[in-house]
């Protein structure tokens, strides 16, 4: 054990500097890991403290419909005999302000919530100045309200604003609340005002998307069985009771996931390390058969001189992996302190550590431990086939001849382990083996583009020009590096290059859209009685009124079908069609529809009702034609037979889409709301005064504004884009790390090379541009990998997922050539510098 | 000590048979100096090399000091040189990774020895090179460096040492005083040498020499 490890450190101490940087690589991969997973620790630890604040109260009961009188009974009944109980009750929807001072008129979308006086049970708010909270704020129409809205309608505190006809003073600015959803998605600003307040507005008219929501705060030891029986009680009611605690547990799984797959892009860059690591393990121990002759000479076995070298890569992988956590924590304390409480004011928490967990450290050295060994086990198997006969006969055999059945079980236990590592970050089976095999994926493309491009270029071998050739041979050169770099810098530029594309060709599309006659702007929530009054406003502002469209709101609550059968909400919540769906009666086909199956009904009406089902709820959710659906529409249940499927083309939003579409008749009289889409003015003023007519005269409707719509979407697509391309800009740095340290291991050949070329006549300017043909046709045929793998993603994306129309980016794709071209030229040129200092003698006489 | 019978060696050359030495019978008594000469190509480093269990002959069996080796595998093999046997090469062979010192530790090390050390570095004084232990070899002569690959043969004091043309790379100077050097090893310490050479002088003082031509003893 002893000449194992003091073997090994000694060939560290001449080693190091040469495959440092690829376990550089492996350092950066752990950071990643060690980072992001430290984060989300952190965020669980703070999400774990404040539990309660995030749903403000012990139980949560809420619906997305008016309580019904049923659902009141029940619950009513089951707090009966709860004591001590304090409640109360809370309704948020979604809805617009106006504003109409000096400055003109103006709206906002916002999400209203009303509370009253006993919110928050748990929790507190943070106010602008942070003054204290106080239901006060609120009485006699107050308005408290989130910073953006102020900013975004030019308001201060003291203005006022308009909701449905009631003026509301805004008496604050909320920074922070209890009971705002960690993450969820919202519409616009927060605006709370008194419950009572709410109701005058009549923004809750018939129809009108609210939740309403009744807050408990109960001793611990009923919570979990009130929860349990209010469920079974309400389980026909479409409401949803939950506890702070079963709140938090949701959020903690859904963050647990997220900790477990972000750290798998710290895999993803680990693996590329690894792949570095395999490739000069590769030529390492090419260089080092002598010595391991010489070993074998002295009386080392080589299980003995297989530990030596297996140590050396664990040293230098447990360093790598050191270096990642010392990483990790620098790119930590570089957060700045502001950032951090924004970040964690955006997650609706008080405060969130930057400091590194225990954990996170374990898991990123052991990580970066394995994958370093790992990769390097099957290369150091080489060892064992140098024979100490070398030292005496230079062409001694080194492998037997046959299948070396050690080195296959090495592969395949390689495999086994990767996959292991990989199942153990998703913290899933079936994430890790997905995760395993789509780099697999990727990475065997890739690898195949670059065969294919270095084959392509293989007839320069011949070029007439001495450069050219010599730049070319040297991409076939033995012990070179062509495969690993092609693979990670193509790796890099392809996460690069294929987001970039992709964003290009979705946002292409949405403009596209827009530049046609696409709607850009959708009215929901008209009333009945109010339809002839937004047609006569609609059509003073456009020329022209679009059609309302006629929707209610409908949940399945059971199917009788050959391949799918249930009778309760519970059953379409595990069927997957749980959802609350809009769905809307006409007798004709839109111009985005088709049918693909049965037979579309004719213009009359019928008695029994029919319904048309978009392809998916068939090819995902297994409806089929002649099976009937039961609804649950406003309170009364209506029994559909599927007599047709549609096909609908979703990119062409200009008639919108549904997923159930009704026979007419099928409702009867049964009161609905309307919605419209159309495509607004062009001119941002006659825009603008549009939606404040409409809102003006029917506060209750709400105008959403696609163009504003597009910017959230172009801004989300900014940060996913970024996000992606930081990781491609990871796995590109580690592909210019791998090309440091190829060049690294190569140089003693080059200098060689370069010693009998200069011999030969050669000067420093041809021995220049050689290297600079060399780097940049490898740079080239990166970059080229890259692209061609980003074109095959985009297309893939955008025909199959996405399902919209591709064009080929190609700026993003010859600029990503060109750029990473010239980053592999200069990293190589550069770091062979050394090779044009020295002079020839030296290095024919070292020989 | 070294027995060899009917030792040959046979191996694919294009593809044809070629023996690069016939059945050879061989005895080496403890303590003895064997000169093997002959010229280039005459089997005289194959010889060398099976003898040394660096290579497995066709036929014929050979023995170290009493051990069969012929059906001993790799590790074994390794095992019995780090105990019995010492090899100076032609080219020296150190790791170019580590010192002089370091060197001579290395088999010392591998046999578990309990203070390497202090063996080596009397090793390094006993060939004359305790000022250069720290040395790599890329910073030493040829012949300091043929010293230091005769140190790391004898550290763990093999009954025999092999040694394959030693002074075939050295000036006469350097060649000589590593011919005293394995002359005094072979009296002093009675370790039996076996050396493929074509240094008359070296000649000159072995005990025994056994000429080789065409993969045969005359």
């Amino acid at each position: 054990m002893r000449f194992i490890i003091r073997m090994a450190a000694r060939e560290l101490r001449s080693s190091w500097r040469r495959v440092a940087f690829f376990f550089i690589c492996v350092a950066v991969g752990v950071a990643a890991i060690v980072a992001l997973r430290s984060l989300i620790q952190n965020v669980r630890v703070a999400l774990a403290a404040e539990a309660r604040t995030l749903l403000a109260g012990d139980i949560s009961i809420r619906t997305d419909r008016p309580w019904s009188d049923d659902a009141r009974r029940i619950v009513e009944g089951r707090l009966a005999g709860v004591v001590p109980l304090r409640r109360t009750e809370i309704v948020d929807t979604t809805t617009m302000v106006r504003v109409t001072d000096a400055a003109g008129a103006r709206t906002k979308v916002v999400e209203l919530r009303g509370v009253r006086a006993e919110f928050p049970f748990y929790g507190r708010f943070r106010l602008a100045g942070n003054a204290p909270y106080s239901f006060d704020l609120l009485r006699g129409r107050g308005a408290l309200v989130a910073p953006e809205l102020l900013a975004q309608l030019g308001l201060e505190v003291g203005d006022e604003i308009l909701i449905g006809d009631v003026t509301f003073t805004i008496r604050d600015v909320i920074f922070t609340e209890p009971g705002r959803r960690l993450g969820a998605f919202s519409f616009g600003p927060r605006v709370l005002v008194d419950r009572a307040a709410l109701d005058e507005t009549g923004v809750l008219g018939f129809a009108s998307r609210a939740t309403r929501q009744i807050l408990l705060q109960v001793e611990a030891p009923v919570i979990d069985p009130l929860v349990a029986v209010l469920r079974e009680d309400l389980q026909e009611e479409m409401v949803r009771v939950r506890s702070y605690r079963g709140h938090e547990s949701r959020i903690e799984r859904n963050l647990g996931r997220t900790e477990n797959y972000l750290s798998l892009i710290g895999f993803v860059i680990v693996i590329l390390g690894g792949i570095g690591v395999w490739s000069v393990t590769r030529v390492f121990v090419e260089q080092r058969l002598r010595s391991v002759a010489i070993l074998k000479c002295l009386g080392a076995t080589g299980g003995r001189v297989l530990a030596v070298y297996v140590t050396q890569i664990a040293l230098l992988g447990l360093s790598g992996s050191l270096l990642g956590i010392g990483i990790a924590r620098a790119a930590l304390a570089a957060v700045p302190d502001s950032l951090a409480a924004q970040a964690a004011t955006a997650a609706g928490l008080t405060t969130v550590s930057t400091e590194l967990t225990g954990s996170a450290m374990v898991q990123g050295v052991a990580v970066g431990l394995l994958v370093s060994v790992l990769f390097a086990l099957v290369p150091l198997l080489e060892v064992r086939h140098a024979k100490p006969l070398l030292l005496l006969r230079r062409d001694a055999v080194r492998a037997p001849a046959g299948i070396d059945w050690a080195r296959v079980a090495a592969v395949g236990l390689v495999g086994a382990g990767l996959v292991a590592v990989a199942v153990w970050q998703a913290a899933s089976l079936e994430v890790g083996l997905y995760v395993s095999g789509g780099f697999a994926g990727v990475a065997a493309a890739l690898h195949l583009i670059g065969r294919g491009l270095v084959r392509a270029v293989a007839p320069l071998e011949r070029a007439p020009w001495f450069a050219l050739r010599h730049a070319a041979l040297s991409l076939s050169r033995p012990g070179n590096q062509t495969r690993v770099i092609l693979l990670a810098v193509g790796l890099g530029s392809f996460f690069i290059i294929g987001v970039r594309a992709m964003q290009t060709n979705l946002l292409g599309n949405f403009d596209r859209e827009l530049r046609d006659d696409a709607p850009d702007m959708f009215l929901i929530d008209i009333q009945q009685d109010q339809a002839d009054g937004v047609r006569a406003i609609l059509e003073a502002g456009l020329g022209e009124a679009p059609p309302l469209i006629p929707v209610l709101r409908a949940r399945v609550t059971g199917v009788d079908g050959r391949r799918l059968s249930f009778d309760s909400p519970r059953g379409a919540r595990r069927a997957g069609l749980g959802r609350e769906y809009t769905v809307t009666y006409r007798a004709s086909l839109a111009e985005n529809e088709r049918v693909i199956a049965g037979r579309f009904w004719d213009e009359v009406p019928a008695a029994e009702p029919e319904i048309s089902i978009e392809e998916d709820l068939r090819d995902e959710r297994g409806l089929e034609l002649g099976d009937t659906v039961r609804f649950d529409v406003l309170g009364r249940e209506i029994a559909a037979r599927v007599t047709s499927v549609r096909e609908v083309r979703w990119d062409d939003t200009r008639s919108g889409g549904f997923m159930f579409l009704f026979r007419p008749g099928s409702f009867g009289a049964a009161p609905h709301t309307y919605i419209a889409f159309m495509q607004g003015p062009a001119d941002g003023d006659a825009r603008a005064r549009l939606q404040r007519d409409l809102v003006a005269r029917y506060p209750n409707v709400s105008v959403i504004d696609g163009l504003t719509v597009l910017q959230t979407v172009r801004r989300v697509l900014d940060y996913v884009t970024l996000a992606i391309s930081v990781v491609g800009g990871i796995a590109l740095l580690s592909g210019g790390l791998i090309l440091v340290g190829a060049v690294a291991m190569t140089k003693f050949q080059r200098i060689h090379e370069a010693a009998i070329f200069k011999t030969l006549g050669a000067n420093a300017r041809m021995l220049t541009l050689m290297l600079v043909l060399e780097y940049g046709v490898l740079g080239i045929l990166a970059g080229s990998v890259g692209s061609i793998g980003a074109l095959i993603l985009t297309w893939a994306l955008a025909r199959q997922v996405f399902e919209i129309a591709w064009f080929p980016s190609v700026f993003t794709n010859a600029g990503g050539v060109v750029v990473t071209a010239l980053v592999v030229g200069s990293v190589g040129v550069v770091s062979s510098l050394d090779v044009l200092r020295r002079r020839p003698l030296a290095t024919l006489r070292a020989e | 000590m070294i027995e060899l019978r009917g030792v040959s060696k046979t191996v694919l050359s294009g593809g044809r048979p070629l023996t690069i030495l016939h059945p050879t019978d061989l005895s080496v008594p403890a303590g003895q100096f064997v000169a093997v000469v002959g010229p280039s190509g005459s089997g005289k480093s194959t010889l060398l090399g099976l003898i040394a269990g660096l290579d497995t002959p066709s036929s014929g069996e050979i023995a170290i000091d009493g051990v069969e080796i012929t059906g001993l595998d790799e590790d074994r093999l390794a095992r019995l040189r780090g105990a019995k046997i010492g090899f100076v090469f032609q080219f020296f062979h150190l790791i170019p990774s580590l010192s002089a010192l370091e060197n001579v530790l290395v088999p010392l090390e591998i046999a578990g020895e309990g203070r390497p050390a202090d063996k080596a570095a009397a090793l390094l004084r006993d060939v004359g090179l305790t000022a250069r232990g720290h040395h790599y070899p890329s910073q030493l002569s040829g012949g300091e460096q043929q010293r230091i690959a005769i140190a790391r043969a004898l550290a763990n004091d093999p009954p025999i040492l092999l040694a394959d043309e030693p002074t075939g790379n050295l000036d006469s100077a350097n060649g000589r005083h590593v011919v005293d050097l394995l002359v005094d090893v072979n009296r002093k310490r009675r370790t039996t040498i076996v050396m493929v050479t074509h240094d008359p002088e070296l000649t000159e003082r072995a005990d025994i020499v056994l000429s080789m031509r065409d993969g045969r003893t005359c």
